[in-house]
């Protein structure tokens, strides 16, 4: 992951991380660039720390970060990156549980393999394309069902493998590789220049690739790669255009030059015409398309100019296109051209293909590039829909061309009839070669044979053969040179045909061999399986449907019941008993013996026990009986003394079992040997036995037990692809091949346990359309958020909670549980925001759901009993009440009740029973629940079938808020949804009154009291005010004052004291502590003193003692 | 969805059962045509209708369309549930019919299948449920089904044409199923089985058991054949009586053999002895075949090895039966599975060829299981 360190963590990142996460954390790197842009070195120490601290709390602990220092000349440094790249591959990867047990591959190559005759029918019309690329994961079976992510779902309709591209060098025990076989690989890119296919190899010469590094850097043209990037052109390519290798000293090119260096490649073609003077048949370009062949451009340039032969091997498919338009635009340029181009081609050299076939001419490295340029310039030609009629017209010139500068190379092209060579793919072979009984086999090995062996001489005879063949007629090339093909092969084909025939028996012939075409007959015609091609299969017999109706039973009849008493009989059987003849490995009796004679009189403790009473092992001691008396005479007989060499042997054999055993036991049996680890030593041993198990066999079987093994290169046919997915093809975005395991092509409903993003801002609104991401999908879909109830129930909830766990239901694909799920509200805007909406994990798969939302019933009481009432209102018929009797009610004043019975009158009313006393005005309800239904919306993203340039623009289903939103409609509410003030009117409650008998009765505290209001003051009784005279007033006054002013006194006097006592108080106890701690003192001395003379007293009495 | 997996098409009604619980394994619709279209009496027979009922009372969300003259199926399989439940079987056929087919199921199912059957528990044409508690039971526990609530029960026998048994069946539920490697069967170390009786004397069971020895004695001392005498409301419908054999080896692997009277009215009364005899006799029969599985549990031992997980099994079968070559084909068609076959010949006193099986597991897990 590279990280702009001057910028910092981009929310790109965080996202990046999230979807990790959840997919199953593959191990990461972080590589922080832009170091170099720091000019303050404190301040660079500073950054990195803090991104890295950042960093680890994301994805965990001690996470590495690697540190690039910054670019010398516009490139990183070599060694810097070498140290990058050690890192890298010796990361350890944990096995994500969904790779492991799913196969996917990254497409690296996707060939159109329509007939171009319905395209050109019906442009629109559903294609066959072919993918080619390395299998990963788990093994691939044929016919699986597999989901390209942005295209949809398709079963496989053919899988066959091929030799691997870009092999791995020989010889392994290198520090670094050398030149020659330094490879890059990278999708959509034309692996290694050699494109392989099921028939035939075809080369493409990729440059020196140490000397375009070192160019790369000084040269111009580097430039003219970096604009190449930017221009909507297929990385293929790109690839090869930034192979260009030039003179050094040769001026920058710029775009057109190169374009027409490019278009001279073609022309340098036409000499090379006259010299070879072969001439192709001219239909072959209908028929190309529909063959499986792939065209290739193999090209050699040596260093003389003169000597330039170039081979243009064919493709049959897209690039069949571009060739034309080489030819086009060749036409034009090629004379001006020619010697511009000569002179500054650079010399190339095979790369790693070259021992493989010294003898294959290299070709301008343009081959494809210019092809592709071209597309990128010419909007028309890009368009390969609007081609066919053109490449009508052009294909004679173009094929004459091709045919004529290929010496060795030529590339076959078979008729329909004949694309059987698929490795091991026999449905091939049978629907091609009905014509005679002993060819499919034969087709079927050879491709397996030549193929996978990569023998490149057996392949180039073919070729060569094939070639001269087709010399030889030019007219009717097209069926007997695909005949030729087939007789070529004969031999071989006998010889693997007989191979097979002995190491698979009868038995295999007789389960799957002969009963292929019935099957296939049954089912689809298509879908036939792949392995019947081993045996040519006469029509259904007869056997199969008269047993169509027979009984279905699973007991195994004895046809011919054998006589049980005859001694004969009975002996064939004698060996299945414990009674009968042990082998001798485990004959105890025999093996006694043999410890017997090798070790004398050895004793082990646990086999010498078992082994010494008894001749026979424990279990058989209790089944022992009168047989055994016969069936000793039998073995003595056949017991033979071991000769020498067998003795020393076994002995050896006795030892190294001895030895292990004891290792098992002292070395690590004891202490380690927990659960844990006995469970490892299991999967090692299974492991070891998956490995060891087909070890021994051929691919092309191979492939037919355990399906297509991970890190085989493979070519996948997909049927019924949509036009979109070719017309809109761009090798920029990757083409992903996900395999799905059984039933995982079904849709369902699928509970998810969900959680909102901590970082996403808003909280999810049920059934609003989310886009997720889960196994290999993306899709949009309705989910429908819920909460698990205490008694299980799972609640509805309108909204996701804002930091809490909830589930989820959606309709969508079928996906095995614990499946990391991640959902997102749009594929298409870029926000600012976190975009990633939520996460979780797929809990439980169903075909039905058990969302419930609340539903409360109301009713009025229409007569009220004393606790009985009558509800109407509630339901509408007595046949609703049935459902519900029993049910429990509640009123609004809390009163609980429950459902008794229907009434007659009115229709839908019940009798109900309550706690207490019902009003009138009471509201009763029922609280009951309602299940909800999931929309069935599962639409999946296709963003690969969207035009080049806007795969990122791919927009589902929109929510109703955005819906609202565009269109400009208001939400109308109901009304008796808005809010509007309350008025509530007082309500007055009459006095209480309680009867005079009762208040007699009630004891005194409870009686009201009423008190009888006090009588009016009498004159009398009112004192009279006093007033003073002034004298006297002012006496008072100053009473007042003085005994104010004593009042303050008194206070201050209070407040003097209460201080004077407090700090009195501290002085007598710090006086105290002296005191105690003098006392302490003392009593320390005096006590040590004491002890010291009670020692003293002791040892001198002691002394005195040992004295005496 | 885009493709729902597409459909197989097949003729006739034979391997029925086999096509209808391989098509729910695999999530992938069938499709029956010509079920007895030239029979006289055209279409699917009341057994198979019951059978196909419990299938929808196992699964939620299956869909099952038959044609008015019932000759013709079609089958989209939904999502095994399991649960408590209880079937009534067509007395066409025994339990075994049924139950075969809730063996290969009931792993896999979203909760603990336990379902009581009610039908005939022993008959001439299918594996009796004795057998199958024998055989399948420690079959399926090799790979790695077990548990408290792994049983088999027999309430009550019934035998035809009456019926009137009834079984109990509970099978824990599996996510993944563990690879065996069972190529060295063993010797056969004791022989044991059931004697039934319903509604006839109690001293048949002991005849049988006396004549049967009088064979298996000739191989083997140790041989305990129980007699199972049922009365009253536990003995069915109809009388009858028959024997179940198993014999065991050292490696823990289990044969079996069975035979069972002539339904009343039907054909000659079978005389108690010869029975027995005839039994020990397909025992031996079946030995000789030999192999770690006996021939009716071929298939389930098969369709377990595929469903497991992506390691290689193996298992040494003897002969394959007809319905196992079936079987085969329809693994293969259903899950692209092929299975390396060899064939093994011992010396000479094993009995007969054996044949080894070996496969890699389609990694299949049980997506009906919830997790919590």
């Amino acid at each position: 992951m590279l990280i702009d360190a001057s910028f910092g963590f981009e929310m790109e990142t965080f996202e990046f991380l999230n979807i990790c996460q959840v997919h199953g954390f593959p191990k990461i790197m972080g590589v922080l660039t832009h170091l170099d842009s720091f000019k303050n070195n404190k301040q660079l120490r500073k950054t990195k720390k803090r991104l890295k601290h950042r960093f680890w709390t994301e994805v965990y602990q001690g996470a590495k970060l690697f540190y690039l220092s910054g670019m010398v000349y516009g490139e990183y440094q070599k060694q810097e990156i070498r140290n990058l790249g050690r890192f890298i591959s010796v990361m350890k990867f944990r096995p994500l549980v969904w790779q492991t047990s799913h196969p996917y591959v990254l497409a690296d190559r996707m060939e159109d393999l329509t007939n171009p005759e319905e395209i050109r029918l019906n442009p629109k019309t559903d294609r066959k394309v072919s993918l080619y690329g390395y299998l990963r994961g788990a093994h691939l079976k044929n016919k699986s069902q597999v989901h390209l992510p942005g295209v949809g779902d398709f079963a496989l309709s053919e899988v066959s493998f091929l030799p691997d591209p870009c092999p791995l060098p020989d010889k392994l025990k290198k520090r670094s590789l050398i030149e020659k076989e330094k490879t890059i690989y990278s999708p959509f890119s034309g692996v290694g220049g050699v494109v392989y296919d099921k028939d035939a190899v075809y080369i493409d010469l990729g440059p020196n690739y140490s000397l375009q590094e070192q160019q790369r850097a000084e040269d111009p043209s580097h430039e003219l790669v970096q604009s190449l990037v930017s221009t909507n052109v297929t990385i293929d390519s790109k690839m090869s255009t930034s192979k260009v290798s030039l003179f050094t000293d040769s001026k920058p090119l710029g775009m057109e030059d190169v374009e027409k260096t490019e278009f001279e490649m073609p022309t340098e073609e036409r000499v090379i015409d006259a010299e070879s003077g072969r001439v192709r048949r001219k239909a072959v370009f209908k028929n190309v398309q529909n063959e499986e062949s792939d065209e290739d451009d193999a090209d050699e340039e040596s260093d003389d100019d003169e000597e330039e032969e170039e081979e243009e091997v064919n493709d049959d498919d897209d690039n069949e296109d571009d060739n034309e338009v080489d030819d086009l635009l060749e036409d034009n340029d090629d004379l001006e051209d020619t010697a511009e181009y000569n002179g500054r081609r650079a010399t190339k050299k095979l790369a790693a293909e070259e021992p493989k076939k010294p003898d294959t001419m290299e070709m301008p490295a343009f081959a494809d590039s210019d092809d592709d340029l071209e597309n990128s310039e010419e909007e028309e030609i890009q368009d390969s829909d609007g081609d066919p009629e053109d490449s009508e017209d052009e294909s004679p010139d173009e094929e004459e061309e091709e045919m004529e500068d290929s010496d060795d190379e030529v590339v076959v092209r078979k008729p329909t009839a004949a694309l059987d060579s698929g490795n091991c793919t026999g449905e091939d072979a049978i629907s091609s070669d009905s014509d005679t009984d002993e060819e499919p086999p034969k087709d079927m090995d050879e491709g397996s044979e030549d193929l996978p062996e990569e023998d490149a001489v057996d392949e180039e005879d073919l070729l060569k053969e094939d070639e001269d063949y087709m010399e030889d007629n030019d007219a009717s090339e097209d069926t007997v040179g695909a005949l030729k093909w087939k007789e070529d092969l004969k031999k071989k084909a006998a010889e693997t045909f007989l191979r097979h025939q002995q190491s698979v028996t009868n038995l295999r012939k007789l389960v799957y061999g002969t009963v292929v075409e019935n099957e296939d007959n049954e089912e689809d015609d298509d879908n036939k399986e792949a392995l019947g091609g081993l045996f040519h299969v006469s029509r259904p017999d007869k056997e199969s449907k008269r047993a169509a109706n027979a009984l279905d039973c699973s007991k195994f009849a004895v046809d011919g019941p054998r006589d049980w008493e005859d001694d004969e009989v009975m002996g064939s059987i004698r060996d299945c008993f414990v009674t009968g003849q042990w082998e001798d490995d485990k004959d105890a009796e025999k093996l006694l013996k043999e410890d017997e004679e090798l070790y004398g009189d050895f004793e082990d403790l646990e086999t010498g026990e078992v082994h010494k009473g008894k001749p026979k092992s424990q279990e058989d001691e209790s089944e022992e009986d009168d047989d055994e008396a016969e069936d000793d005479d039998d073995k003595d007989e056949d017991k033979v003394d071991p000769t020498e060499d067998e003795e020393t042997r076994q002995r050896i054999e006795k030892k190294k079992k001895l030895k292990e055993r004891f290792n098992m036991e002292y070395d690590d049996g004891d202490a380690d040997a927990t659960y844990f680890d006995d469970l490892k030593e299991e999967m090692q041993k299974q492991a070891d036995l998956n490995r060891a198990e087909f070890e021994d066999q051929d691919d092309e079987t191979r492939v037919q037990y355990e399906g297509f093994r991970p890190g085989m290169y493979l070519r996948m046919e997909i049927e019924n692809v949509p036009c979109e997915f070719v017309t809109n093809f761009d090798p920029q975005y990757p083409l992903i091949l996900g395999g799905l395991g059984n039933s995982e092509g079904n849709v369902g409903y699928i509970q998810l346990r969900i959680k909102k993003h901590r970082w996403h801002k808003r909280i999810l609104k049920t059934r609003d359309p989310l886009i997720c991401s889960l196994g290999w999908r993306r899709f949009q879909t309705v989910p429908l958020y819920y909460i698990e109830d205490h008694n299980g129930r799972h609640r509805l909830l309108k909204y996701t909670p804002e930091h809490m766990h909830c589930g989820a239901t959606i309709w969508g694909p079928i996906t095995p549980q614990g499946t990391g799920f991640l959902a997102v509200q749009s594929v298409s805007s870029t926000t600012a925001d976190f975009r990633i909406a939520a996460t979780g994990v797929v809990l439980d798969l169903d075909k039905s759901i058990t969302v419930v939302k609340k539903l409360k019933l109301i009713g009025y009481p229409c007569k009220i009993f004393k606790n009985t009432a009558f509800v109407k209102g509630m339901f509408s018929s007595a046949l609703e009440v049935a459902k519900f009797e029993g049910a429990s009610l509640r009123t609004v004043s809390g009163i609980r009740g429950q459902i008794k019975k229907a009434l007659r009158t009115p229709e839908g009313g019940f009798r109900a029973t309550f706690e207490d006393k019902l009003l009138m005005s009471d509201i009763v309800f029922l609280r009951t629940w309602y299940p909800v239904t999931v929309p069935a919306f599962y639409n999946p993203v296709t963003s690969l079938l969207k035009p080049v340039g806007q795969k990122d623009s791919w927009t589902g289903m929109k929510t109703v808020g955005q819906l609202r939103h565009e269109l400009g409609i208001k939400l109308k509410q109901p009304k008796d949804s808005l809010y509007k003030p309350i008025v509530r009117k007082e309500k007055r409650f009459n006095q209480l009154r309680i009867p005079r008998s009762l208040q007699k009765a009630l004891p005194f505290r409870s009686k009201p009291k009423n008190m009888e209001r006090k009588g009016k003051v009498t004159k009398d009784k009112l004192r009279p005010a006093v007033i003073r005279e002034p004298h006297e007033k002012k006496i008072m006054a100053l009473l007042d004052a003085l005994g104010t002013v004593n009042k303050y006194k008194k206070e201050k006097a209070k407040q003097k004291h209460r201080q004077q006592r407090t700090e009195f108080k501290k002085q007598k106890e710090a006086e105290e502590e002296i005191k105690r701690k003098k006392r302490k003192e003392a009593n320390k001395r005096r006590y040590s003193l004491l002890g010291q003379k009670e020692k003293t007293r002791k040892r001198s009495s002691l002394a005195g003692k040992s004295q005496n | 969805m885009a493709s729902q997996g597409h459909c197989l098409r097949y003729e006739g009604c034979n391997f029925f059962r086999q096509r209808l619980v391989l098509a729910t394994l695999s999530g992938r619709p069938v499709k029956i045509l010509k079920i007895r279209v030239k029979d006289e009496s055209p279409g699917i027979r009341d057994f198979e209708a019951s059978f196909i009922r419990l299938m929808d009372k196992i699964t939620n969300g299956s869909r099952i369309e038959i044609n008015e003259t019932g000759t013709s199926l079609y089958y989209q399989p939904g999502l095994l549930f399991g649960g408590t439940l209880d079937h009534d079987c067509s007395v066409q056929r025994s339990i075994g019919y049924y139950l075969e087919s809730l063996i290969c199921l009931a792993p896999f199912m979203k909760h603990p299948l336990r379902i009581t059957l009610r039908g005939v528990t022993n008959d001439q044409i299918d594996p009796s449920v004795d057998t199958l508690k024998a055989t399948a039971i420690p079959l399926l526990k090799k790979f790695g089904i077990d548990g408290e609530y792994f049983e088999l029960k027999i309430v009550k026998r019934g035998m035809p044409p009456g019926g009137g048994g009834e079984i109990f069946f509970s099978c824990p539920v599996r996510k993944v199923l563990r690879p065996v490697q069972m190529t060295d069967p063993g010797k056969i170390k004791r022989i044991r089985g059931v004697a039934y009786s319903v509604r006839v004397s109690p001293q048949i069971g002991n005849r049988i058991v006396e004549s049967a020895r009088s064979i298996l004695n000739n191989f083997l001392p140790d041989i305990y054949i129980y007699t199972d005498h049922l009365k009253g409301a536990n003995s069915g419908k109809s009388p009858g009586f028959g024997l179940s054999l198993v014999a065991e080896t050292t490696e823990g692997y289990v044969i079996s053999a069975e035979l069972a009277s002539n339904p009343q009215g039907q054909g000659a009364a079978i005389l108690p002895e010869d029975l027995g005899k005839n039994c020990a006799k397909l025992l031996l029969e079946e030995i000789y075949r030999g192999g770690c599985v006996d021939s009716i549990n071929q298939s389930l031992t098969l369709l377990l090895m595929t469903l497991g997980q992506q390691d290689v099994s193996k298992v040494l079968l003897g002969p394959l039966s007809p319905y196992t070559i079936e079987f085969l084909r329809h693994l293969r068609s259903f899950f692209q599975i092929m299975f390396k076959i060899e064939s093994k010949t011992f010396e000479e006193r094993k009995g007969a060829d054996k044949v080894l099986m070996t496969c890699v597991g389609v990694g299949f897990s049980n997506l009906s299981k919830t997790i919590k």
